[in-house]
């Protein structure tokens, strides 16, 4: 698996290196889906800072993992767009509507646990 | 005589020209330098080396009789280096070899004579005077042919007007530089992102957006996102100018770049009638978190920050990583 | 000379190849970090697009200069079946199943000069422009 996934508590965190080919994504959608499913992860963090582009099928494949760790059951959100490549992609018309973003690993992991911390407060 | 910094400076600023190889060909291509020029350069090669110095001290002497070029010699370094440039450059015209060493040789002394404010009109005047010495040692020289002299002339003058392109592109390119810097330093003015608070970034924009400064405003403040860990920005658009469809667009894009970057936009100073008009033409401003005034646009960050901030689990426990 | 490469693009991960070279390319040239990263990504599309409809082609990257002005040509070029209605294609928000419909239209907003020409059964090619500012 080339894409490492970490696990802190129950939550995992995904760190997609630079210049990951079309398949190593679809893989990490899959892998993602698989370890959500067996450690019940609670929470996923596809941290995108390495990416230096994200062009329209990243965008499209890293919403696809996002969707399918939420229907897993698991908070999803993506951190770590860069500046220029969060420009590049509004010129190109991706907004990754409906995804959760954070600006870093430090801060997605915080919202992570803010949104279960707000759930069980509601209990 | 070798000065290695005024030679690093002329590289760097043949780059920044686009004075490539291919750029060079194209100048020599404009002059009409062709190979017969060469045959004809190389003949008079000689001749003109032996007068270097008189030609040198043609231009020099032409420079100090006017008011205007005297200020030039004034600093006895710049002109004992002036004259050595000089020289080392009458050389170089007949070597007949006007590739891109040739030019960066040439932008060591036109950078000299920009920085020390020469007029261009004066070294024109200075430079014309030293082709018409040079053209007389050359009649002299073929007084029994005077065609093959008058051709060898006018071959020798080509090479003299891609110099002066060079130097005079040099101290246009400058002074633009200078128009540049103020025209960067404006713009940085007008597009500032201030930190007001931990977290919270305010952007008041003021005056006519364009779709230029507009870029400009999204990578400013895409970047001030990043460099402060802002979470909040409220964008003022009180003092923007006019509110059309295309800005209404560029605001948009900008929210929603944020928004990628984990930060939350909100917009101030839209008035009601120009949300109902932008409405009407069809701008869909959902996506947008708009609040009447800036004072209201800070409170909504306040709330936003605080709220975050009370549910800040950074007091609580944190399990260790494990790989998986 | 003028700098110029071609990547063929045979397998998905010539993308990555031929946007890194367009990069790499443009960082040389002068291009401002924000530009490098709109034709990388621009290339991107334009290389997908070839992947996707086409299964093979290449793409062409050279310098060029025209008129006073120095810039980025990229060549985009494949033998595939060819795009019947290139209007169509170029409308936003028109999908062919693999792409979000943003691929082409998008990556027209990302440079300076775009064109696109396709005949069906012979192929297609793309061609973008993009000029580095003074």
């Amino acid at each position: 698996m080339s894409v490492p996934i970490l696990k802190q508590g129950d939550i995992l965190i995904a760190s997609i290196q630079s210049a990951l080919s079309d398949r190593d994504l679809v893989e990490l959608r899959d892998e993602l889906a698989d370890r959500v499913g067996r450690l019940r992860s609670r929470g996923v963090v596809i941290d995108v800072t390495a990416l230096d582009v994200l062009d329209s099928f990243a965008t499209r494949t890293i919403r696809g993992v996002a969707y399918t760790a939420k229907l897993r059951g698991a908070d999803a959100v993506v951190v770590g767009i860069q500046p220029e490549v969060a420009f590049a992609m509004v010129q190109l018309g991706l907004s990754l509507e409906g995804i959760t973003t954070a600006l870093d690993l430090e801060e997605g992991l915080a919202l992570l646990h803010a949104g279960k911390a707000e759930r069980a407060r509601r209990k | 005589m070798l000065n290695i910094a005024d030679q690093s400076r002329a590289q760097a600023l043949s780059k920044e020209m686009g004075l490539t190889e291919a750029a060079v060909e194209r100048r020599r291509r404009i002059v009409g330098l062709d190979d017969r020029d060469l045959e004809r350069i190389s003949s008079i090669k000689e001749l003109v080396l032996a007068h270097i110095e008189e030609y040198t001290s043609a231009f020099f002497d032409y420079l100090s009789s006017l008011e205007e070029g005297r200020a030039v010699l004034a600093n006895r370094a710049v002109a004992e280096r002036a004259r050595q440039l000089k020289r080392e450059h009458l050389a170089a015209m007949v070597q007949t070899d006007y590739g891109s060493g040739y030019v960066t040789q040439r932008l060591e002394l036109a950078l000299l004579y920009s920085k020390a404010g020469l007029d261009l009109r004066v070294f024109l005047a200075a430079f014309h005077h030293l082709l018409k010495t040079v053209g007389t040692t050359i009649m002299k020289h073929f007084e029994r042919e005077p065609n093959a002299g008058f051709d060898a002339f006018m071959s020798l003058k080509k090479v003299a007007f891609l110099d002066i392109g060079i130097i005079a592109d040099v101290i246009i390119f400058e002074r633009e530089r200078v128009i540049r810097q103020q025209q960067d330093a404006i713009r940085e003015l007008s597009t500032p992102v201030l930190q007001i608070r931990e977290r919270l970034l305010l952007l008041p924009i003021i005056g006519v957006i364009d779709t230029h400064r507009a870029r400009l405003i999204t990578e400013s403040l895409l970047g001030a996102i990043r460099a402060n860990r802002a979470k909040v920005v409220v964008m003022d658009i009180t003092g923007v100018a006019t509110i059309d469809s295309k800005v209404a667009n560029h605001v948009i894009q900008t929210v929603t770049a944020a928004k990628l970057m984990g930060a939350t936009v909100i917009v101030t100073g839209l008035s009601a009638e120009v949300a109902q008009s932008l409405v009407v033409l069809g701008i869909d401003l959902a996506k947008l978190n708009t609040v009447g005034d800036l004072q209201g646009g800070l409170e909504e960050a306040e709330y936003l920050l605080g709220h975050r901030l009370a549910s800040d689990p950074s007091v609580g426990y944190s399990p260790p990583v494990t790989r998986v | 000379m003028l700098a110029e490469s071609s990547v063929p693009i045979v397998h998905e991960s010539d993308i990555v190849v031929a946007r890194q070279k367009g990069r790499e390319l443009a960082a040389a040239m002068g291009f401002s970090s924000t530009d490098q990263t709109l034709l990388a990504t621009a290339i991107s599309e334009v290389a997908r697009n070839i992947i996707s409809h086409a299964g093979r082609g290449e793409v062409a990257l050279s310098e060029m200069e025209e008129g006073g002005r120095r810039g980025i040509l990229v060549v985009a070029r494949d033998q595939g079946p060819g795009i019947a209605d290139p209007e169509l294609a170029m409308r936003d928000g028109y999908s062919t199943g693999n792409s979000l419909g943003v691929g082409l239209p998008g990556a027209r907003r990302l440079v300076d000069d775009f064109d696109l020409s396709s005949a069906v059964g012979v192929g297609t090619t793309v061609t973008l422009k993009k000029w580095l500012r003074k």
